[in-house]
């Protein structure tokens, strides 16, 4: 044990506080717990086949899918806060940079380990690459969010080399540097992989003619989904990166990051969120209008199913739309810390919302006159490899706080470390 | 890669798509490629190890990277922002024509007025036969004392200032010590000798970021605060310096202490 603690000191970077190795060990055991389980689950799913799931060729959709989705969109922060400060050079938001690329890392990891245990066959992999459903919008994001993937462990690298035992290898840091040096250019290009990945997702809803619940217009050969996913995952991303940093300064006891952080993640995301709920309202009132009449349906009866009335509705668009907008902008709110992190709940309850009405509540509909109002209630299989995905986050995150300097970045920045 | 697929035809939007992602593919293996190349570029010229020094430099306190010209009370408050390399530093001569402050002969650790100290608890002393012999001071002796083994570079291989000079074990604690200059090891001591390493300098010698005069008793005197500091109780309240002298083999003495932030400020590590 002496040992175990020894190793573990000498993994933290000098000077930084962090709790005990026995209260570090206690906090991890649950969630070590929680993945080995999610992996009992998916090897069952992966060696037996989705019978061990609640899906079939009708519901084809479920949990996994909505995971993915609602993740991917929580992990935009990672590619947005890369955009705004090495883009735009919001530099007031580099503290939270680190942490934002580990929290991109977590999303767009799981969300793929996810996928693999869905579509199955994970041998066979790279036939997606190989041979490619070029008609699908899914090969567009299957390729985007593989390189995004590879651009988000490029920008985790630097981080990992600078852990203390690692940076005493001469050779990783000066790798650390020059990757550092160019992380701009993985910022450009993540900024751009997410923007046609983010959006696609929308879309493959959005030309679903067969499901006029989800079928929309567009603009070229994009739905109007397109868009509303691209601007919802850039209105949300800031906002979760909000709350994995306060649930890290609850648990840490510690002030990681200043209020002014907090003030600038909100607005952004207020604003872009108070965008995105008016561009969601409009295509909302067109579909109920236009889209929805001109293929045959009357909009309301989709919504004469329990329990997806159109109080889902108004609850997305409202409570978890117009209001965390309002709670992110407003000079009333903005200076209390908990009406910020308030929005900031509300935000992300609203696109997981929009995400779980666009894959399941679309699936359960009946499209046509022998169809039936489908249910589905996830297998333990599915909750137990989604539950271990949510662990593998968290002991991700928990091992990069104490051994990484999630929260360091500020400081090194201040600095003249260049030779140039 | 798509032609092979059955029933495939090239269009317009299948140019621009597989355009895109083969110049992202390329953009991420050309950053990858430039990263190598230009990190095998820093150590082939000798710039490696000065980066990784700045980089640890740039992470000590605040406190652990004040100027010589403050150790020694010629300036009240000064930051260095050289890396401690004086050589470099255009306003070094305009300080050290400044008056020295007055310490006294014995600070707590004893020193020589005929050695010159590096940051990283060595000294260096100039030889007569142009070799420079560097050994562990005696802040870092009484500390380590006699350690269980020591890991010394091979005679003529070359060592770089700042970087690794000699790795030594003590109580499972690995203690890296910092090069005091750029040197052709010419012949290895130990702990026994007194001294660890003879060195050639490299260059035409320049020894001026090395601390000397009134500088030796300032530092030492603020090093043997931040111990008394590192040794205390989180808990323990405001209390006055008893002065007294360092004990020898601390290491030994005291084994329940956080050597390893203690070594980890005494050795100068990021």
């Amino acid at each position: 044990m002496a040992d175990l603690v020894l190793i573990d000191r000498r993994l933290i970077a000098r000077g930084a506080e962090r709790t005990s190795t026995m209260r570090f060990m206690f906090w991890l055991i649950p969630w070590v717990a929680l993945a080995a389980l999610g992996i009992y689950a998916a090897a069952l799913c992966l060696y037996f086949g989705l019978n061990q799931t609640h899906m079939d060729t009708r519901f084809a959709f479920g949990m996994w899918i909505y995971l993915d989705l609602g993740m991917i969109a929580m992990g935009a922060g990672a590619f947005f806060t890369g955009f705004l400060v090495y883009i735009l050079k919001q530099e007031d938001l580099k503290p939270v940079l680190n942490s934002a690329v580990v929290v991109g890392l977590i999303c767009y990891s799981g969300a793929v380990a996810v996928l693999m245990v869905d579509v199955g066959q994970p041998l066979r992999a790279w036939f997606t690459f190989w041979h490619p459903n070029t008609h699908s919008m899914l090969t567009e994001v299957t390729f985007c969010i593989t390189c995004y993937l590879f651009v988000l462990i490029l920008e985790y690298l630097p981080v990992l080399l600078r852990n203390r035992q690692l940076r005493k290898v001469p050779s990783f840091l000066v790798f650390e540097y020059q990757l550092h040096k160019l992380v701009p250019v993985l910022a450009a290009v993540g900024a751009f992989l997410s923007f046609f990945h983010q959006g696609s997702l929308g879309g493959l809803y959005g030309v679903l003619r067969g499901r006029p619940f989800a079928f929309r217009q567009g603009f070229a050969i994009w739905p109007s989904t397109f868009f509303l996913f691209i601007l919802s995952a850039i209105a949300v991303g800031p906002s979760f990166l909000m709350l994995v940093t306060a649930a890290a300064e609850t648990l840490t006891e510690r002030r990681l990051v200043g209020a002014n952080v907090f003030r600038k993640l909100g607005l952004i995301s207020g604003v872009l969120l108070g965008i995105y709920v008016a561009a969601k309202a409009i295509d909302t009132l067109v579909w109920l209008n236009i889209t929805s009449p001109a293929v045959g349906f009357s909009p309301w009866d989709f919504y004469a199913y329990k329990p997806f009335g159109s109080a889902l509705l108004f609850l997305e668009i409202v409570p978890l739309g117009l209001l965390p907008a309002f709670l992110l902008t407003s000079p009333l709110t903005t200076r209390r810390r908990g009406w910020l992190l308030c929005g900031a709940a509300l935000a992300c309850g609203g696109v997981l919302l929009n995400r779980f009405v666009l894959t399941v509540q679309t699936l359960a509909l009946p499209t046509l006159a022998f169809d039936d109002f489908l249910q589905y209630i996830p297998s333990w299989q599915e909750v137990a490899t989604f539950a271990g995905v949510i662990a593998y986050g968290v002991i991700l995150y928990s091992l990069s706080y104490r051994y990484l300097p999630l929260f360091g970045q500020a400081k090194r920045a201040d600095k003249n470390v260049s030779l140039d | 890669m798509f032609p092979w697929i059955d029933g495939f035809h090239w269009t317009p939007n299948h140019i621009i798509f597989l355009s895109l992602f083969f110049a992202v593919v390329l953009t991420l293996l050309s950053t990858i490629v430039a990263a190598v190349r230009r990190t095998v570029s820093d150590f082939r010229t000798h710039r490696a190890t000065e980066m990784c020094w700045r980089f640890n430099f740039a992470e000590l306190p605040e406190e652990e990277r004040c100027c010589r010209h403050q150790l020694a009370g010629r300036v009240p408050h000064r930051i260095c922002d050289n890396a401690f390399d004086c050589r470099q530093c255009p306003q070094y001569a305009e300080f050290a024509k400044l008056p020295a402050r007055a310490f006294p002969p014995y600070v707590g650790v004893s020193f020589s007025n005929n050695q010159l100290y590096h940051r990283g608890h060595t000294w260096v002393r100039p030889e007569n036969d142009g070799t420079l012999t560097v050994g562990l001071d005696e802040f870092a002796h009484h500390l380590v004392g006699h350690p269980d083994s020591v890991q010394l570079p091979v005679p003529d291989s070359e060592i770089e200032s700042d970087g690794l000079a000699w790795r030594m074990m003590k109580n499972g604690h690995e203690i890296r010590v910092r090069a005091p200059l750029d040197g052709t090891v010419v012949a290895t001591g130990g702990d026994k000798e007194g001294w660890y390493l003879k060195l050639r300098p490299r260059n035409p010698v320049n020894l001026r970021h090395l601390l000397r005069g009134a500088e030796v008793p300032g530092w030492l005197s603020g090093e043997l605060d931040r111990l008394q500091l590192q040794f205390s109780p989180p808990d323990a309240p405001a209390c006055l310096a008893d002065g007294g002298t360092l004990m020898p083999n601390l290491m030994d003495a005291m084994p329940a202490a956080d050597w390893d932030a203690v070594l980890a400020a005494t050795f100068q590590e990021g």
